[in-house]
């Protein structure tokens, strides 16, 4: 089962921040039964979304990621009792941070899949894969990252006048 | 309509203080008692540690005292002598930001003397120490103030504040005014602002929360934000800090206060604040717990965001 591989102008990076109990396993389920999803997906194994700490999902931001997954066991079924109960709330302030930031939320992602939800990784990823493609590339923290402006920076006449003369 | 505050308890408060600390210093109840002095400028203050009672007449309040000295209770600073019971005192916002280190275990109780200063606002910078307490003089944190009174306090000198008058909400209008935004908008706002940065790490060194013995921050392997005052680097410090105080930061405000470059931080910790008071319903108190609201959970947590 071959599906024609569309031309498209634009590749989203998309990373995926799973846990490896439940959601790597539903991507490996994925793969061993012949499901298609995009490619665009970048997977990180977690040992649990407890263990994502929101700045790596800065990190991935400055390094040129697109959209952000994160993913793990439904509420309940974390193999370490309530790491997923802890990164729900975590995940829910910082995701007002970044609001509050000026960072689009559509680009975030979070999801319960479980490892027998093969089909529901197939659709969580092509549907952020295709959300993230429409709204273009991410570029706040990537231009960040290329600014060489420092803090201490002539952006000012008056520094820049004394600098001249001197 | 600039209104004036009645700071006149402040002078039964500073002797009050004084004959207090007179009397814990002699009778050997704490070591040693930090409290706030007169600074080289009239009008400013600085924090002193005194171990004698011949020193208690050093001691003062006034509308300059503007420092959390909870700050030198945690084991970042380690100048204060830690044998013994220590007396300390403490504004309602200071009290706040004591009482979230009880819950983190970070202080006993027992070995504490709490002073506290029933107060009714202090400046918002001692740039002009001489200044008149007023609603235009008075911390941005002030006008919010809610705990004039501390409670759970070993002595507090018996003066009623005087109510504060309406102030307006600054931080409030301010948060409302960015919320309002579009997220661009707000984007530009927070990237001129983190712009600024020179990564001194005064925010830190002045947080009473921030007493971790190696930070997130200063780590380079694996290197988690950059550490050049740039606006990568800028940014990302701003955001583990904002993230790293949610649920704890008692709004004391010394972030915001000793930043030299007049970086709105404590607008970040105060938005948290809310969006966490709104989520899980919770906020800093006078009452220590032993969680906070990240590190704790119920199982029917909102998850509306979550697919």
């Amino acid at each position: 089962m071959h599906v024609d591989k569309q031309k498209h102008t634009f590749e989203p990076k998309i990373i995926a921040f799973v846990c490896t109990w439940c959601t790597y396993a539903g991507a490996d389920l994925a793969g061993t039964s012949r499901m298609q999803y995009p490619s665009n997906v970048r997977v990180l194994k977690f040992p649990c979304t407890g263990r994502i700490d929101p700045v790596f999902i800065l990190k991935a931001f400055q390094q040129g990621a697109d959209g952000i997954l994160v993913s793990g066991c439904h509420p309940g079924d974390c193999h370490y009792i309530a790491g997923n109960y802890h990164a729900r709330r975590r995940f829910a302030a910082f995701r007002k941070l970044l609001e509050f930031i000026g960072v689009d939320l559509n680009r975030i992602q979070f999801s319960w899949v479980s490892a027998a939800e093969g089909g529901k990784w197939v659709e969580v990823v092509t549907d952020l894969t295709e959300k993230v493609r429409a709204m273009g590339p991410m570029v706040e923290f990537k231009d960040l990252v290329l600014e060489e402006q420092w803090s201490g920076g002539l952006n000012n006449p008056e520094l820049q006048a004394v600098y001249e003369a001197m | 309509m600039i209104q004036t505050i009645d700071i006149s308890s402040y002078s039964a408060i500073t002797d009050a203080i004084r004959s207090e600390a007179r009397r814990i210093l002699s009778d050997s109840t704490v070591s040693a008692v930090i409290g706030y002095t007169a600074g080289r400028r009239v009008g400013t203050t600085q924090p002193i540690v005194i171990t004698t009672a011949d020193e208690a007449d050093k001691l003062l309040f006034s509308a300059g005292c503007l420092n959390d000295l909870v700050v030198y209770l945690t084991k970042a600073k380690k100048d204060v002598p830690k044998s013994g019971r220590i007396g300390i005192v403490v504004k309602g916002c200071d009290l706040k930001a004591l009482v979230g280190l009880l819950g983190e275990s970070q202080l006993k109780r027992e070995n504490l003397y709490l002073i506290g200063i029933p107060c009714s606002g202090v400046l918002g910078s001692l740039l002009k120490p001489s200044a008149e307490l007023t609603s235009e003089t008075i911390a941005s944190k002030c006008c919010e103030c809610t705990d004039q009174l501390p409670l759970g306090c070993d002595f507090i000198p018996a003066v009623t504040p005087a109510p504060l008058p309406d102030l307006e909400k600054r931080y409030a209008t301010e948060i409302a005014r960015l919320e309002a935004m579009t997220p661009s908008e707000r984007w530009e706002f927070w990237k001129e602002q983190f712009s600024k940065c020179i990564k001194c790490y005064a925010c830190r060194q002045v947080c009473p929360f921030c007493f971790c013995e190696q930070c997130l921050c200063d780590r380079n392997r694996p290197q988690m934000v950059e550490q050049t005052p740039r606006p990568s680097g800028n940014t990302a410090w701003h955001l583990v800090r904002a993230m790293h105080l949610a649920g704890r930061c008692a709004g004391c405000g010394e972030c915001e206060r000793v930043c030299p470059m007049d970086i709105p931080l404590n607008l970040l910790n105060r938005k948290m604040a809310k969006e966490l008071k709104e989520l899980f319903n919770s906020e800093a108190g006078f009452e220590v717990r032993d969680t906070g609201p990240l590190t704790s959970y119920r199982e029917d947590d909102d998850q509306s965001f979550i697919r």
